[in-house]
C-alpha cells in the first residue's frame, strides 16, 4: 500500500531444507518477498509447492536453513532459538491455522483460549483481563456472556476458527499470519470469515500474510499475490493486475484451472499436463520446465532470476507471458 | 427388466433415517429426481446436506442397522431399496458403480493396484487371470495413467492424489457400469489436477456412454460439467433444474445465497461476500417450517410453520421450494 516506506516483513533467501544428505527435500528453496504494513499479501500455491512451510519457518515453528526474516528491523533468523528476544518478537506476530478444531484445545474453556497469551505475558490481570477477553470475543462475533464458559468442542469449525481469531489477536500483533484457515469450512461459513477478516484488519491495523490454495479466495482478501512453485515464488504482484494478465505461464496454467460458479465460462481447453516434480530431485534451471510448453534449453541449464514486467510485478522466467491489457 | 426404460435411474419420494442416541435423524428426507441416459446432474449442498447419504442410498450402501430407508430407487428398472444385498451385488459394478472422495482410503494400500483392478473383473465378469490383467492395464491406460504396464504392479502409496483417484476411477468403470456415482471425486486434489479429472471424466462419459451423478460443495465443479443441478438443505431438496436456470434464474433465496458467498475469481480483490448468517441446522432438532427459515433474509410467518413443498418454476423441469422465492429476473430482486 504504502511502496515508498519501510516493509514490515523482509524476506530474503528464505530456504528450509528437511532430512539431510540425498534424502534432503528442500521444501522452501530461496524465497525473497517484503510486506508492507497495513497490506494483505496472499501466498499461493498447490499442495506440496511449500507454502505452509513458508508460513511456519517465518514464525520460526520449523527452522529456516537460511536467510533472513526481517520484522521491522529485527532478523527473527538469527535469534536464539527458544531465547527471550525470540519469545518477545513472536508477540507481534501470530498464526491462524488450517483445522480450526485441532488447534484449540477441546476441554479448555473459550475465555480461557483466548486469555492465554494475556496469561503467559502477564500483561493485564483480574478484572481488566476479563473484559479483554470479552472484547475480543464479540469482536469475533461470539457473545462472551453465553458462549465464554463452553468448552471449545462445544463449537462447530467457523466457532472454532473465530475463537482462534481472537486468541491470535490478544497480543495486539501486527503481522497476521493465515495458513489455510477457511479451507475446511464450508462457503457460506468461509464467506462469513473472510469477511469479519477484512473488518478485523482494518480495526487492529493488521498486516496480513495470507496463505491458501484457492486462488478465488486469495484474490478476494488480497493486495498483492505471490505464486509459488516447488518451493519457489515464480511470480509476484498485485492482486488485479496478476489475475488479469499473469506473466508466468504456471500462473497462466493455475488460474485456467481454476473453475468458475458460471455456466457460460469456457471448459478447461489448456490444461496442465502431468504432475510437480518431487521436491527431493527438482529439475535443472527452472523447476517449471518440465511441464511448461515454452520451455527451451535456457530453460534447463539457466534458472531465470526475478525480473520486473510492470511497477511492483516481477516473475521469475525466461519468457515471460506479454501482460499487455485488453 | 426385459423392457429398457427411458430413464437410467428414477428416485422417488427417497428418505434415509439414521436411528442415533439423540433421535432419529433424517439424513435425506422425501427425495425425488431422475436421470435419463448420457446425462450428468449435479448434486450440491454443504456438509451436512444429506447428499453423500443420498448418493450412498442410491447405491444401496447404507448400514445394516439403525437406518431406515423409505421410497424407491429404480436403477434401470432395478428396486435398489429394500432388496436383498445379494442382489444388489449383481447390480453393483456393472450397473452402477461410485468413485468416493478420498483416493487413499477408498484403496487397500497394501494390495498393487493391478490387483485391485483384477479382482473387479474376475469376480464380476468370470475373466481369466490373462485377461483380467489385460483388461486392467487397458483400463489404467483409458484413465491416463503413463506406462500403466509398470503402474499395475505399483501400491497406492506409490502413486500421488490424482493418480490414485484415476486408479479408483479405473475400478468403477472395469464392468462398464451404466451409472456413474461421483462422490465428491475431485475435492482435496490440487486444481490443475482436478482439472485433469473432471476432464478425463467427461471424456469417459462420452466414450461409454455412461450418466454420471456428480455430488461437490463446490458450485465450480458443476457449473460447466452438468446439465442439470440439484440443490440441497438439510436433506431435502430446495432447488432442481437445468444448470443454467439454476445459475441465472433461481428462485430459492438459498441457492443465491450459496452462489454469492463463494467468492470468484472474476472480482476484483477486496470484493465484499455476500453473507448469510448462521450454519445449516442440526438435522435432530429440525423445525416443522422451512429449514432454511432461520437464515432466510425473506422469511415470513408461514415459512417458520409450514414446510414448502417443490413447486414449478416458468421453465419446464425447474422446482423450487419456497414461499416467498426470488423474482424470476435477478434485476428486480435488487429493488
Amino acid at each position: 500500500m504504502t511502496d515508498t516506506t519501510q516493509p514490515l516483513l523482509k524476506v530474503r533467501d528464505l530456504k528450509v531444507i528437511f532430512g539431510k544428505g540425498h534424502h534432503a527435500v528442500s521444501a522452501v528453496a530461496g524465497v525473497s518477498f517484503d510486506i508492507f504494513e497495513g497490506e494483505t499479501l496472499g501466498l499461493v500455491g498447490e499442495s506440496g509447492c511449500g507454502k505452509s512451510t513458508t508460513g511456519k519457518a517465518l514464525m520460526r515453528i520449523v527452522e529456516p536453513s537460511s536467510g533472513s526474516i526481517e520484522l521491522d528491523g529485527t532478523d527473527l533468523a538469527e535469534l536464539k532459538k527458544g531465547g527471550r528476544q525470540l519469545r518477545n518478537i513472536r508477540t507481534r506476530m501470530q498464526m491462524i491455522f488450517q483445522d480450526p478444531i485441532s488447534s484449540l484445545n477441546p476441554r479448555r474453556r473459550v475465555k480461557d483460549i483466548v486469555a492465554e497469551p494475556l496469561d503467559c505475558w502477564k500483561t493485564v490481570s483480574g478484572h481488566e483481563r476479563d473484559v479483554l477477553v470479552s472484547d475480543l470475543l464479540s469482536k469475533v462475533g461470539i457473545d462472551p456472556a453465553v458462549y465464554g464458559n463452553r468448552y471449545a468442542r462445544q463449537f462447530s469449525g467457523g466457532q472454532c476458527q473465530r475463537i482462534s481469531i481472537a486468541r491470535s489477536l490478544a497480543m495486539r500483533p501486527k503481522l497476521l499470519i493465515c495458513d489455510e484457515m477457511v479451507s475446511a469450512l464450508d462457503v457460506s461459513v468461509q464467506a462469513q470469515i473472510l469477511n469479519l477478516l477484512e473488518d478485523l484488519k482494518a480495526e487492529y491495523g493488521l498486516t496480513l500474510l495470507f496463505i491458501a490454495h484457492d486462488l478465488a479466495v486469495v484474490k478476494n482478501v488480497s493486495d498483492r499475490v505471490a505464486v509459488m512453485y516447488l518451493g519457489k515464488i515464480c511470480e509476484i504482484g498485485p492482486a488485479d493486475a496478476l489475475y488479469e494478465a499473469p506473466a508466468h505461464p504456471y500462473t497462466k496454467f493455475l488460474l485456467g484451472a481454476a473453475l468458475e460458479a458460471d455456466p457460460d465460462s469456457p471448459i478447461h481447453s489448456q490444461v496442465l499436463e502431468g504432475e510437480p516434480p518431487s521436491p527431493m530431485n527438482p529439475p535443472s534451471g527452472c523447476r517449471f520446465r518440465t511441464r511448461c510448453p515454452k520451455a527451451t534449453e535456457l530453460c534447463a541449464s539457466e534458472e531465470p532470476m526475478s525480473q520486473e514486467v510492470a511497477p511492483g510485478h516481477q516473475v521469475a522466467c525466461h519468457f515471460p507471458l506479454s501482460i499487455t491489457r485488453k | 427388466m426385459s423392457v429398457t426404460p427411458e430413464k437410467l435411474l428414477v428416485v422417488n419420494d427417497l428418505s434415509t433415517t439414521f436411528a442415533t442416541a439423540g433421535g432419529p435423524l433424517p439424513a435425506v428426507a422425501n427425495v425425488s429426481f431422475d436421470l435419463t441416459r448420457n446425462e450428468t446432474i449435479g448434486i450440491v449442498g454443504e456438509s451436512g446436506s444429506g447428499k453423500t447419504v443420498l448418493s450412498r442410498t442410491i447405491m444401496g450402501l447404507q448400514p445394516r442397522t439403525n437406518v431406515a430407508v423409505t421410497g424407491s430407487v429404480l436403477l434401470n428398472g432395478n428396486e435398489m431399496v429394500g432388496t436383498a444385498e445379494s442382489v444388489k451385488r449383481g447390480l453393483w459394478g456393472t450397473e452402477v458403480a461410485m468413485v468416493f472422495q478420498d483416493p487413499m482410503t477408498s484403496l487397500n494400500p497394501v494390495m498393487r493396484i493391478g490387483k485391485q483392478i483384477d479382482e473387479t473383473l474376475r469376480v464380476r465378469l468370470g475373466m481369466s487371470k490373462q485377461d483380467a490383467k489385460a483388461r486392467a492395464i487397458e483400463l489404467l491406460e483409458l484413465v491416463g495413467i503413463p506406462s500403466p504396464s509398470q503402474r499395475y504392479d505399483a501400491f497406492p502409496g506409490q502413486l500421488s492424489g490424482g493418480m490414485r483417484q484415476r486408479v479408483v476411477i479405473a475400478i468403477a468403470l472395469a464392468c462398464s457400469p451404466k451409472l456413474l456415482m461421483a462422490d465428491e471425486p475431485t475435492t482435496g486434489l490440487d486444481v490443475t489436477i482436478q482439472a485433469q479429472i473432471l476432464n478425463l471424466l467427461d471424456e469417459l462419459k462420452e466414450r461409454l456412454h455412461m450418466s454420471v451423478v456428480l455430488v461437490t460443495h463446490d458450485l465450480g465443479v458443476v457449473a460447466t460439467r452438468t446439465s442439470r443441478i440439484v440443490v440441497m438443505y438439510a436433506g431435502r431438496i430446495v432447488e432442481i433444474g437445468s444448470t443454467r436456470d439454476v445459475f441465472a434464474n433461481h428462485r430459492m433465496p438459498y441457492t443465491r445465497a450459496l452462489l454469492e458467498s463463494s467468492p470468484k475469481v472474476s472480482n476484483a480483490s477486496h470484493t465484499r461476500l455476500i453473507t448469510i448468517p448462521g450454519r445449516p441446522p442440526n438435522l435432530l432438532k429440525l423445525t416443522q417450517g422451512c429449514s432454511f427459515a432461520p437464515r432466510c433474509a425473506y422469511a415470513s410467518d408461514k415459512c417458520h410453520q409450514e414446510r414448502p413443498e417443490l413447486q414449478g418454476a416458468d421453465q419446464p423441469g425447474h422446482s423450487f421450494a419456497c414461499w416467498n422465492p426470488l423474482p424470476t429476473t435477478r434485476g428486480d430482486s435488487a429493488s
